[in-house]
């Protein structure tokens, strides 16, 4: 096994093939993610204001979610007149999957607020706009982080399952190697998968501590029961 | 009764929370444990029903060393109350009352039976035995706490600050409603809280405790206001302890005077002195200053709003606030039922203090 | 393609009876769903309510999901079809199985986690050994968060279901993949939307049985809560 594995990985041909369907990939995985984050915000903030938009829009995030993306990525081409291999048709549909996933974090962040922080930065002088950006989001940062890593390895995973239908990306190695009875880049797929995601995951953290410096390391252990 | 023996927990970090702690919480009665935080009361608290285990040193409770026993069955003859009273959500009211008749094996019915007469015992209406916990006040949720712990009638009773979590209203009635519990049932009840009022009104012996978890003082309410232990037990029991502690001594001796009276409904001539005017049950409703005129009959809007009221019987603190408080000099003394039996004067209080200092 | 031939593609009662037809397929892929479901809950549950209810491995359980949660399906399914031999059904229902645990193993860990801690301390404290105090408090407790992760795990089963008919087996996925080796695009999509539905008609019913299951105390009490971070 690890035999094949060596010679899969020395030839040249298969490194350049590897590379390019990796970063097919994490553009397919990580573009959606930001615009679906970005879509989120706004959407969330209307819904954790007004109690009739909240209902609508966590019901529709809800349907949307619940709709296996394979699925969509198969009937979205009729709505918005794409075919269903066009990149533009995988990244909506994941940005749409990853808005979906990411409304219910944003509420959920606004929710915890404590309400004498934002009163005082009212009264300080903020505009709505400007205390959103920059009060508010800095401190929903935590819960949002939790839900941005989520979807990250959501994404990246969905991505992979595309190749069912054609999807580029590290799935095709899976389907390459299947095809081929052969296991070398199914391994390859998998570690790089592994590998991508773990990175991502770092990345998304160092990414929260750097948003929160007010935020130490928590042990966060709780107390337990004494004897038996 | 329960006998603590140079008790001592240590914890791994290096703090020690209760250091070579004796003393003895004596059968039907209640001991309170008081002190700031950190000086290890409800640590000391927990060690009796081996919620933590000490680290040196013994608990007894009836001469039964408590390591002896199986934990669980150890604590289902001993009630706990807690701050939060740690009702269980996913349980009506009355299955959390009968919760350790459950455990102990009753059956259904005369576990949910007794439950229902424990809801009686701390004064909720039955109709909140179908209710959830969630549906209830903190004050409501306090007292089905006790009624769970008392169920299984054992003769321990642990409180740790059960009633701090309630605002002060609530807290004071609940504090009556364990006085009066106490003294129907006479239970073994050790009592964790940092009011030292509390600890006053409520304990027949207190603890002091100490950061670092020593034994300040351990006395009774009365002696501990008296004569306090050391600078730390005096500043700790607070100012005003003179005065506080006139609620440990009676009145006996104490002579009622006779009040000018006058009728609320009926016309009041003006008086040369203070009058005091009484409703038809004979109830105090306000004071009538000296030289008033009153057009027709005496309404509550010409009165002056009397002080507190001393009831007959009661302690010398009560007899003094009534004097000090009242608009004309003269304390209000009634009797149980409400109704006016005469008035106090501050200057006989302290006569009758300095009688008492005189003789003993 | 239009959503008229879509729409004369799922009305046909001809794909939908027979051999191959949709009604087998969504049974296929039904079986396959509930299969991994219940084996990844076998494994998840007794482990999340396990290290929930001592608190201890806590940080290592819920790496070890994490860890899983990007394992890729297709991958582990490919890979295992070719050790094992393809047309076997036990290389899908392991890797579907392994995408079923880390939200089971999450849901029960933070459904014990998630017991107010004053309640644990009376638990205890009014006498409960260890285990009545798991079975007869935390488990209720933690119903909400569990039944949550079994949905989550449901519907991520019922939606990567379609690659058993990559290697060879059944499932909503044959005719779409078969549909879209022909380009019989109203197969596809007809595909597509019956698993859709599928999903969300699944999620309704778990919807509804969690409603059942969880005591009426706890719903209340989650009303009234508010605000809580």
């Amino acid at each position: 096994m690890i035999h094949d594995l060596v010679k899969y990985l020395s030839n040249p041909r298969n490194q350049d093939a590897v590379v390019h369907l990796l970063l097919v990939h994490i553009r397919l995985a990580l573009v959606p993610l930001l615009i679906g984050l970005l879509a989120a915000l706004p959407i969330g903030w209307a819904a954790q204001r007004y109690r009739r938009v909240r209902a609508l829009v966590l019901g529709a995030s809800n349907v949307l979610y619940t709709v296996p993306s394979l699925a969509l990525f198969v009937i979205l081409p009729s709505i918005i007149g794409t075919r269903i291999l066009d990149e533009l048709n995988v990244v909506v549909a994941l940005a749409l999957y990853t808005a979906a996933l990411l409304v219910r974090p944003v509420v959920d962040a606004l929710d915890a607020l404590p309400a004498h922080v934002l009163a005082a930065a009212t009264a300080v002088g903020y505009r709505p706009v400007r205390r959103f950006l920059t009060v508010e989001l800095p401190l929903a940062v935590p819960v949002l982080a939790a839900g941005v890593r989520v979807a990250s390895v959501s994404n990246i995973s969905l991505v992979s399952v595309g190749a069912l239908i054609g999807v580029g990306g590290l799935g095709q190695l899976f389907t390459e190697g299947f095809q081929n009875a052969y296991n070398p880049p199914i391994v390859v797929g998998i570690a790089l998968t592994l590998a991508l995601a773990l990175v991502v995951d770092l990345l998304l953290v160092a990414g929260r501590s750097l948003l929160t410096p007010w935020q130490g390391q928590r042990a966060g252990r709780r107390r337990l029961v004494g004897a038996a | 009764m329960i006998e603590f023996r140079a008790v001592t927990k240590r914890f791994p970090d290096g703090t020690t929370a209760v250091d070579k702690l004796s003393l003895t919480a004596e059968s039907g009665r209640i001991t309170v444990l008081v002190g700031p935080s950190g000086c290890g009361k409800t640590t000391s608290l927990r060690m009796i029903n081996r919620m933590i285990d000490p680290t040196d040193g013994t608990i007894f409770i009836d001469d039964l060393d408590v390591r002896t026993t199986d934990p669980a069955v150890l604590r289902r003859g001993i009630g706990y109350v807690i701050q939060q009273a740690g009702l269980f959500p996913h349980r009506t009211v009355l299955d959390n009352v009968a919760t350790v008749p459950l455990l102990i094996g009753w059956g259904r019915r005369k576990a949910r039976a007794r439950a229902a007469e424990l809801l009686e015992v701390v004064g909720l209406p039955a109709a909140m035995g179908a209710r959830y916990p969630a549906q209830l006040s903190g004050g409501q949720q306090q007292r089905v706490g006790v009624a769970r712990a008392l169920a299984a009638d054992p003769p321990v009773l642990l409180m740790d600050e059960p009633f701090s979590a309630v605002d002060p209203v609530v807290r004071e009635g609940l504090q009556d409603e364990l006085l009066r519990l106490q003294s129907e049932l006479g239970k073994t009840v050790v009592f964790v809280t940092h009011d030292i009022d509390e600890a006053i009104k409520l304990g027949d012996t207190v603890a002091v405790l100490r950061e670092g978890g020593r034994l300040a003082q351990f006395a009774p309410p009365d002696q501990l206001l008296a004569e306090p232990a050391d600078d730390f037990v005096s500043s700790f029991v607070g100012r005003d302890r003179g005065y506080r502690r006139l609620s440990f001594v009676g009145s006996d001796g104490l002579a009622i005077h006779p009040l000018r009276t006058v009728a609320l409904g009926e016309p009041a001539p003006p008086l040369d002195e203070w009058a005091l005017a009484v409703d038809g049950a004979g109830r105090p409703r306000g004071w009538l200053p000296p030289s008033s005129t009153v057009d027709g009959p005496l309404t509550e809007d010409a009165l002056r709003p009397g002080g507190s009221l001393y009831t007959k019987g009661g302690s010398l603190r009560g007899a003094l606030d009534a004097a000090l408080s009242s608009p004309s000099g003269y304390g209000v003394a009634v009797d149980q039922a409400g109704a006016l039996v005469g008035g106090v004067v501050a200057g006989e209080v302290l006569a009758l203090l300095r009688s008492h200092r005189d003789d003993s | 393609m239009i959503f008229s031939e879509l729409a004369d593609w799922l009305t046909d009662p001809a794909n939908w009876t027979g051999d191959g037809g949709l009604l087998q397929r969504v049974a296929e892929h039904l079986r396959y769903t509930v299969i991994a479901v219940l084996g990844a809950a076998v494994v998840a549950v007794p482990l999340g309510l396990a290290v929930g209810h001592s608190g201890r491995g806590g940080t290592v359980v819920v790496g070890l999901a994490n860890a899983m949660r990007a394992l890729p399906t297709l991958g582990v399914i490919t890979l295992l079809s070719l050790q094992l031999g393809i047309l076997r059904v036990g290389p899908v229902l392991l890797g579907l199985g392994i995408l079923a645990v880390p939200p089971i193993l999450a849901g029960s860990y933070a459904g014990v986690q998630s017991v107010d801690r004053a309640v644990v301390d009376a638990a205890a404290g009014v006498g409960m050994t260890s285990w009545q105090r798991l079975w007869r408090v935390e488990v209720p407790i933690a119903m909400p968060l569990l039944l949550g992760g079994l949905r989550g795990a449901v519907l991520q089963v019922v939606a990567t279901g379609t690659v058993a008919a990559y290697v060879g087996l059944g499932g909503l996925g044959r005719p779409l993949l078969d549909g879209l080796r022909v380009t019989d695009y109203p197969r596809v999509a007809g595909a597509a939307v019956v698993v859709a539905v599928l999903a969300v008609l699944l999620d309704l019913v778990l919807a509804a049985v969690q409603r059942q299951i969880v005591p009426r105390g706890l719903r209340l009490a989650s009303r009234t809560v508010s605000g809580v971070a």
